[in-house]
Formats: structure tokens, sequence, C-alpha cells
């Protein structure tokens, strides 16, 4: 049994190579797939494609692991703490945090003038009121789990809490211009691209710190999976456990938010389909595989968005559910019946 | 029984034809009003009074919406069928309310800014004439954006309402019809040339009776226009241009048909995307454009960014093109009037001739001698 893992292992590491290749090989300008390679080594003589390949493809290739795999394991963590198949790292408000933040950046100049008028909606102004209405969101729900044993409850607020910033989006939206209006609605297509190195490397930090704190919980995790009872007889730190595992979710999730956008479909799907082909519960198996079938899809969907050999990029949203939906509904229908 | 069914259907039959609807009024001289380049709109003169078509008031507009003029005088002697029309107007018209910046040039030029009474979001409006009117609280703010204040409208009661739409829904003014007052839809944005957008001037002409004001007025700024052209044509070097900018991955523009290209054109240069047609704007990966256009000298118009620090913030990927590496890059976000709305969007479709100078100007500095660009300014 334990040798079949280690075979789906190695099939996903280059699987996952060979998708990162694609990736950067694939785009609206069809480079040669040598010049690929030499502008990677540094050896072209063509600025154009060097250009293209290290300042726009990587990074954007790096992105696209870094979401993918990220939601992925946020995914996992909240249907595992949740116990619920339907949970995904939404469901702690984090994206109507983030959504909020942006939303007063970008929309609130027309209800307040002045300050944010002036404050133009920059990237570094998006990413720091994505990650701030995030972390005031994460802060309210880490108040509530520890007044509030039910982890169905704070699954409750989480959703409680995206309705208040929908209502608040919405009246902010009516004071707007319509300029406005569609930058906070591309914002909501989500982008894995425009990120420059700087920016990727804060990124990475942030979502390192938060992968390191999930492996840190597989214990915690496995032992959910019985039951808080059955944890807490096993000699668990359940609240602790908890704390963690909100806490790992909100630093990945949420920084995935603000530097991508709300990226719909994966952190939902991700761990079903990583069920379904590997076929356990343990977390020990899962983590690592739910962070490689994440990585992979995310590279998929993003070549499929860029719509290879054409002048126009799709947003990555409308790829993610679009390409991802029907592989779990046919991969569930093909099993008759939900792992969890 | 078979005779009386079938008079049945007869009567059936003859009752839902249509009959050709009727003018109560005669008409007795028709000429049309001259229009050179403009395609949205016509305008018919009867001995009385006049009737204005509107044929184009939006992309795939399926009605033309039809509008008697008169005088009061005459309006006593003569009665219409008033569901044929979409509006009856008494002229000259004593107020007015219009709904787009564009539009405010046209009642300055016509000198009739005085009876301007209203205007949805008033601090985008930047002529110093208007400005000044609306500091005075003589032009009342009637809301934001296309949610324009019926109540305030209502009570305003102007003679005529000229909107605009992109298509014919709009509830607001649907309201303001229904209380008689009625809506003139401006298609000058739906012409597909620069003078065609700014013979629209003609229209505001017909409404207050200053045909022959307007026709000067678009004559002259015809004749700068194809002058400043005919000047461009010397010039010994054709750079090529780049235009537009990126919202998220999106590189967003003019496509080759439009009317801005037409200006690359009239400009005398190189639009690396001349060759494409069809409507909107080009909506291209980053990649592409960097891949045509990393050589180009010039780079007009790049979205809203104000400073080459603030593009170089929104993505660094822009410092990549010579453009930016020589500062070669002009933009109209800049000029700006009190209230900080962008002068070139209110007045660059009343006088492309200026639009058109600025352009060879940048492009051309050796022709236009003196010339000072009035909306495009160096990015600093």
């Amino acid at each position: 049994m334990k040798t079949n893992h280690t075979y789906s292992f190695i099939i996903l590491i280059a699987i996952l190579l060979l998708c990162f290749i694609l990736n950067i090989s694939l785009g609206s300008v069809s480079i040669p797939f040598s010049e690929v390679f030499e502008s990677l080594f540094g050896t072209t003589q063509n600025n154009t494609y060097d250009i293209i390949i290290n300042k726009v493809r990587l990074p954007k290739a790096i992105t696209a692991i870094m979401v993918g795999s990220g939601l992925g394991i946020s995914g996992l963590l909240m249907q595992t703490l949740f116990r619920n198949p339907l949970a995904g790292p939404f469901v702690l408000g984090i994206s109507s945090g983030a959504s909020l933040g942006v939303a007063l950046v970008i929309l609130g100049s027309g209800l307040f003038g002045g300050l944010f008028a002036t404050a133009l909606a920059t990237k570094w102004s998006i990413v720091i009121a994505a990650s701030l209405g995030s972390f005031l969101v994460l802060l309210a729900v880490l108040a509530v789990s520890n007044k509030v044993r039910d982890t169905m409850a704070i699954l409750i607020i989480g959703l409680m809490f995206g309705s208040i910033t929908a209502a608040v989006v919405s009246v902010l939206s009516y004071f707007s211009s319509a300029e406005q209006l569609q930058q906070y609605i591309f914002w909501g297509f989500g982008s894995l691209s425009n990120l420059s190195w700087e920016e990727l490397l804060i990124f990475f930090g942030i979502y390192a710190i938060g992968i390191l704190l999930s492996v840190a919980s597989i214990k915690g995790l496995n032992s959910l999976l019985l039951g808080d009872n059955y944890a807490k007889s096993l000699g668990l730190n359940l609240k602790q456990s908890r704390l963690i595992i909100i806490l790992a979710t909100s630093l990945i999730a949420g920084t995935i938010t603000a530097f991508a956008g709300p990226i719909a479909f994966i952190g939902l799907a991700i761990p079903h389909l990583t069920r379904q082909v590997f076929k356990t519960t343990n977390h020990k198996i899962l983590l690592p595989a739910v962070f490689l079938v994440g990585a992979i899809v995310m590279l998929i969907c993003d070549t499929i968005a860029q719509v290879p050999n054409s002048d126009y990029t799709l947003p990555i949203n409308a790829i993610t559910a679009l390409v991802g939906a029907p592989v779990v509904i046919w991969l569930l229908v093909r099993q008759r019946k939900m792992m969890f | 029984m078979k005779f009386y069914s079938i008079l049945l259907l007869l009567l059936i039959v003859s009752s839902c034809k249509n009959e050709p609807k009727q003018e109560t009024i005669s008409i007795i001289e028709s000429e049309k009003l001259e229009l050179k380049y403009a395609e949205g709109f016509s305008v018919d003169y009867y001995e009385n009074y006049k009737v204005l078509s509107i044929t184009k008031p939006w992309p795939k507009a399926e009605k033309t919406y039809r509008y008697v003029i008169i005088s009061k005088e005459n309006m006593a002697k003569t009665t219409f069928k008033t569901n044929e029309f979409d509006g009856i107007i008494i002229n000259p018209l004593e107020t007015i309310v219009v709904t787009s910046t564009t539009h405010i040039p046209s009642l300055e030029l016509l000198n009739v800014e005085e009876t301007l009474i209203g205007f949805p979001g008033t601090n985008y409006v930047s002529s110093e004439k208007t400005r000044q009117r609306i500091d005075d609280e003589k032009v009342r703010e009637l809301g934001k954006n296309e949610g324009i204040n019926t109540e305030v409208l209502l009570e305003l009661n102007p003679d005529v309402v000229i909107g605009f739409g992109v298509d014919g829904v709009n509830k607001t003014f649907e309201i303001i019809k229904k209380a008689d007052i009625p809506v003139i839809y401006n298609g000058d944005w739906v012409e597909s040339s620069a003078l065609a957008k700014a013979e629209w001037i003609k229209l505001f002409g017909v409404l207050f009776n200053k045909e022959k004001e307007a026709d000067s007025i678009f004559n002259q700024i015809e004749n700068d226009y194809l002058a400043a052209k005919s000047i461009a044509k010397n010039a010994k070097r054709v750079p090529t241009v780049l235009s537009g900018a990126m919202h998220k991955e999106v590189w967003y523009l003019p496509n080759g048909s439009s009317s801005e290209a037409q200006f690359l054109k009239d400009a005398n240069l190189n639009y690396l995307w001349s060759d494409t047609t069809g409507n909107g704007s080009l909506a291209l990966s980053f990649e592409v454009v960097l891949e045509k256009a990393q050589d180009t000298e010039l780079w007009l118009s790049p979205s809203y960014y104000g400073s080459l620090q603030q593009l170089e913030e929104a993505n660094s990927l822009y410092t990549n093109f010579e453009a930016f590496k020589n500062k070669n890059i002009y933009t109209f976000a800049n000029t700006t009037g009190a209230t900080g709305g962008v002068l070139y969007y209110e007045l660059g479709t009343a006088r492309p001739d200026l639009v058109l100078k600025d352009i060879i100007k940048i492009a051309h500095p050796e022709l236009l001698g003196d010339y000072e660009p009035y909306f495009f300014k160096e990015l600093k």
C-alpha cells in the first residue's frame, strides 16, 4: 500500500514538472522551445522573449503553484476542521474580509472622497487592504472561537461575515463611478499575473509560514477526523490544534487573496479530487498530495486561460470552475460516493 | 349560417388591418439640415416646424426617435398626433438639462450655456463658464452617474433633457418622459469619426434656432482639422505609436477603425494596430503588445496614470518599453478642471481640431511652430 503512494507521488511530481514547463512555454506569443530554455538560463539574444519568459511567465507559473497548492491545503484543513465536505478556505470570512478591504480602497473614494481619492488604488494599497481585511476578520473569528466551543457555530459566523461584507460592498458600489466598479470587478476575477519578484518574495514568506503550520497540525487533523471527544481522549489539545489550523488557513488564503484576488473553486475541489485519487483520509499522505494536485490543476487552468497563440487572455476564475467542476462531478459519479 | 361566419371573419380581418397613420398637419415644404459626416440624426424642415430624427442613439438601435420642434405661436395653431412623436419641443428653449460633459461645449460654443439648469455629477464639469454657473448655484446637481435624481429633475421641469444611453433601457428617462419632459438621446459617441462626433453641435443649433451659428462653428472646426491633417502629411518621418495600458492582465488599445486610431492616422503616425477593425477596444495580452510595440517611439494616453512613477508602480513591466525608457509618453489625464474633471473627456469630442493638432505637435514638433498642446502633456 505504501509503495503505491510512492509511485503516485513520483508520477504527480513528474506531471507537475511537465505542467510547469508547458505553462512557461505556452502563451499569446509563440516562442520556440529552445528560446524558452535559453531565456530561462539567461543565454537568449532576444530581449522580448527574455522579458516575456522571465518577467511575465515565470512569476506567473510560480504564483500558480503557490495559489493552487495553498488553496488546496486550506480547503483540506477547513473540511477536516469543520467535518464538512462543503467547507473551503473562504468559509471563515477570509475572502469577505479581503473583499471589504479592497472595496474600501477602490470604491471608498466615492463615499469618503479626499483621503481615499488621493491614495490611488495602486497594487500595494490593494494588497495591504486585502491583508488587513482578512486579518481583522481572522481576529474576530479567533475571538469567537475562544468563546464558542462548537465548530459549526464558527462556520456560520464566517458565513455571516460574508453577508455583512456583501452588504457594505453593495452600498459602496452604489456610490462609485463606472471605472471604480470595473476595477473592483476585475479584482474579483482573480489574477495570477502582474506580480513582481519582490511581491512574490513577500507572498512566498507568508505562504511558507502557513504551509509549515499546516504540516505541524497533521497529527491534530487526523485525530479530528475521529470526532472532538475521541481527539480529546487521545490527549490532543483541541483548542490549540483548532487555533493553529485556523491560523494556517487564514495566513495562506489571506495572502493568496491579497495578491491574486479571490480564486474560486480550487480550495473546495482539490481535496475531493485528491481523496478520489489517493483513497485515503490520512493527512500525512493527503497534505503533500493536495499540494501537488492543487499546483498541477492551477498550472493547467492558467495555461488554458492564456489561450495559447491567441491575442486574448481569460479571467482565471472562469477557467478554474469551468474546467475543474466537471472533472469533480465526473469523478464523483464514477466513484458513486464521496470519500470523506 | 355560412354567410354569417364569412362575414364575421371578414370583419375580424378588416379590423386587424393596419391603417397607415396620417398626420393631421399638412406638409408644405421640406428641406433637410445639411450634414457632412454625422449619420446618427437628421432634421427635416416644414413650414411651421422641424422634425428631428435620432436614427442611431446607441449601437444596435432599432427604433428612430422623432421629435417635433415648434415655436409657441405655431404650436397654438397646429395639432399633432402626439403618439407619433417621441416628444414635442417648444422652442426657443429656455431651460435645458444635459447629462454628459461632452454636451456642455456645444452649449457654450452657441452661447446658450445660461439655459443649463441641471447636470448629474457637476464635479466633472471643467469649463470655466459653466463651472462659474455651478458655483453660483445656477446649475442643480442631479446626482451621480446614471442614477439621476428624478425628483429634482421633475422639480426643475426643463424644456428638454439631453440624455444618452448604451441601450434603450433607462428607467429614469421613462419617468421623465411620462412627466411630459422630452428626452432626446444624444448619439454623438456612436459616430465613427471625430468630425462626425463634432458635427452633433448642429443638433443643439436646431434646438436653439441657431443653425447658422452651429454651421459656421462646425465649418471652422472642420477647416482647422483638415488643414492640420494636410500639414501632418509634410512630415519627413512617420513615428510608430502605442496607446492604452493594462487593466489587470489585459491591455486595452483603440482598434484601427476607431476615431482614436483615425486621429493617429491623420496625424501621420504609424499606429501598430491600424489594420484591426471592430467595435470597442482591442483587449490584448501583455506578451502580444510587448512583442509588437517594445521599440515604439511614442506612447499616447496610458490609461489614467498621471506620472511615470504611477505607471511603474502599477506594473513594472511597463518599464521595458522604449517609449518609457525615453520618457516619450503623453497623457491627457493631467489636464483637469478646477474640480478634477478631465478636460479631454469634456471638450475633446467637440474640438477634434485641437486633439489632432496636439498629436501632430507631439509627433512632429517642427510642423506646428509655437502651438502649445491643449490636452496632452508629457508624462513626468
